[in-house]
């Protein structure tokens, strides 16, 4: 029970935490431009290193500068939706050209962490640390802890701000139904720059996160891609918050099916990819609209 | 007395083709307006077009003595003119108090008095306010819809259709709300597939047809029009 939870079950959780803030900015963007942003993992790989370059300059601990990196990545975000998809006409009938763009974007931001700070693992922070222990079985690391708590607080404002705030329920009408959003009064700008800024800001915790619990290279974001689209679209396309419980469930379920159920590992740790890949097969299969209430395009 | 809105020579439609050709509509302040017509009129296109989501091609349109050719749908909430779409008329993700919210978007102050008339004169709303839209019936959807459009306090009240689907009981529910609306001094353009029911109620009714003008007048005076009731009307 205790290996269970120590070494497989936090280990999910952190890593639903993970791909949950990536998951939610992907369906965000979806719900609002109506493209599948596959730069997205790799904006989490700049985020990642934007705080890198922070801890680099400033000297302090990488979740000092967390915030600095989120308000930088979010402009991130905001630039390239200006620089390269909103010439190309977002919201008009061009929508795979703006997805294959994407494409084009993952590979100039990895190409630019590599530019800058080569190709080689790096670490935030040496050393390692002691896990506190809890009810004198359950082992937890302080940077889950830290992981998973920061990750709620972000959720939480999230849903807070959506569900209470003019411009959230903006956002989640421009999502619902965009011709009866502007007939209301919405102006598609306001709404489709806080698309990017939170999608960028959060992005940009989770590749901070993931480098804080495991390490950064410049590949880490684009490997996040498929997990992260079968957690939106599980999460029900276009919903944030479905899409942070979609992640946690495929987070844990890679970890899971690596425990030894039956005496030997179900799979090898090898193909836990594997997981959410028939995740979203089968999702797409047999219930397109996720598990909550989503919208089909 | 000066029209509230005026439309004159309206040609519009979609991609090269016009489905508008010369099309004419005035709605004078506190009045009722009706179009009536065959499928494929131009009705719905001709709403559209004036809350700017169909290009008009040639053509102007003025509200409030103000120019709206054209305009940005978004800009027309705050200027006092609101649209309620035939389809896809509410957020059926969002609860009802929300549709109401975002029908208040641009308002600046008052949102809650304004919720409380809405619920005054739609009571049935009251009740299912923390309902999503999408999962109630027809007739509260359209509720909900004119409750969202509502929420700006228009001058003028487009409704395209606000009958389709419904059934005769809920219908006439629906056009009691909207009379009441009117005789509160909103004034109502309003698309209508059942002509003898909405041109009853309306002081001043258009038969569209071809993409233009093909008769108009009092409602009561164009249900007693042979013509129109024999083209138009389905006998």
């Amino acid at each position: 029970m205790a290996e269970f939870v120590n070494l497989y079950l936090v280990n999910g959780i952190v890593l639903g935490c993970v791909y949950g803030l990536g998951a939610i900015g992907i369906t965000m963007i979806f719900g609002i431009l109506r493209f599948g942003h596959f730069a997205h993992g790799d904006m989490m790989t700049s985020g990642a290193y934007i705080a890198l370059a922070l801890v680099w300059a400033s000297g302090l601990p990488v979740l000092w500068v967390l915030p600095l990196a989120m308000v930088l990545t979010a402009a991130l975000g905001a630039g390239v939706h200006w620089a390269f998809y909103r010439p190309l006409g977002t919201g008009t009938h061009s929508t795979i050209i703006i997805v294959i763009a994407s494409f084009g974007v993952a590979l100039m931001l990895r190409s630019a962490v590599q530019l800058f700070f080569g190709v080689d693992i790096v670490t935030y922070k040496r050393g390692f640390q002691t896990p506190i222990l809890v009810f004198d079985t359950i082992r937890v690391l302080p940077r889950h802890l830290w992981i998973i708590g920061l990750t709620v607080v972000l959720v939480a404002a999230l849903h807070l701000f959506l569900k209470h705030s003019r411009l959230g329920k903006a956002m989640r009408a421009m999502s619902d139904n965009p011709a009866l959003a502007r007939i209301s009064g919405v102006g598609t700008t306001r709404v489709v720059i806080a698309a990017w800024v939170i999608g960028g800001a959060l992005a940009a915790a989770g590749g901070v996160f993931l480098g804080i619990d495991t390490q950064l290279s410049s590949q880490m974001g684009w490997n996040l891609i498929l997990p992260m689209f079968a957690a939106a679209v599980l999460g029900g396309i276009g919903n944030p918050i479905g899409a942070a419980l979609g992640a946690l469930v495929v987070g844990v379920a890679e970890e899971l099916v690596t425990y030894p159920w039956f005496g030997d590992p179900l799979i090898s740790p090898a193909y836990k990819s594997a997981v959410s890949f028939a995740i979203l097969v089968g999702l797409l299969i047999w219930r397109p609209t996720g598990l909550t209430r989503g919208r089909v395009f | 007395m000066t029209p509230l809105l005026d439309a004159r020579g309206l040609f519009a439609g979609y991609g090269g083709l016009d489905i508008l050709r010369g099309c004419n509509l005035t709605v004078a302040p506190r009045e009722m307006v009706v179009i009536v017509g065959p499928n494929g009129a131009g009705k719905s296109t001709a709403m559209k077009a004036l809350f700017g989501l169909v290009k008009i091609r040639d053509g102007r349109v003025t509200f409030n003595a103000a120019d709206i050719t054209n305009a940005r749908p978004e800009s027309l909430a705050p200027r006092g003119l609101a649209y309620v779409p035939q389809e896809g008329n509410v957020f059926a993700t969002m609860t009802v108090e929300e549709n109401l919210d975002m029908g208040a978007y641009t308002r600046r102050g008052g949102i809650a008095e304004a919720k409380a008339r809405i619920f005054d004169l739609l009571p049935a709303l009251a009740l299912k306010r923390r309902h999503a839209a999408g999962e109630l019936s027809g007739g509260q959807r359209q509720m909900v819809a004119i409750g969202r459009a509502l929420m700006m306090e228009p001058k003028l009240l487009m409704l395209d259709e606000p009958s389709a689907g419904l059934s005769p009981k809920v219908l006439t529910e629906i056009l009691d709300a909207i009379a009441a609306i009117n005789a509160a001094g909103v004034a109502i353009l309003m698309v209508e597939q059942n002509a003898k029911a909405a041109l009853a109620i309306a002081h001043r009714g258009y038969v569209l047809a071809g993409g233009t003008n093909r008769f108009e007048g009092p409602g009561p005076e164009l249900l007693a029009n042979r013509e129109v009731a024999a083209s138009f009307l389905g006998g």
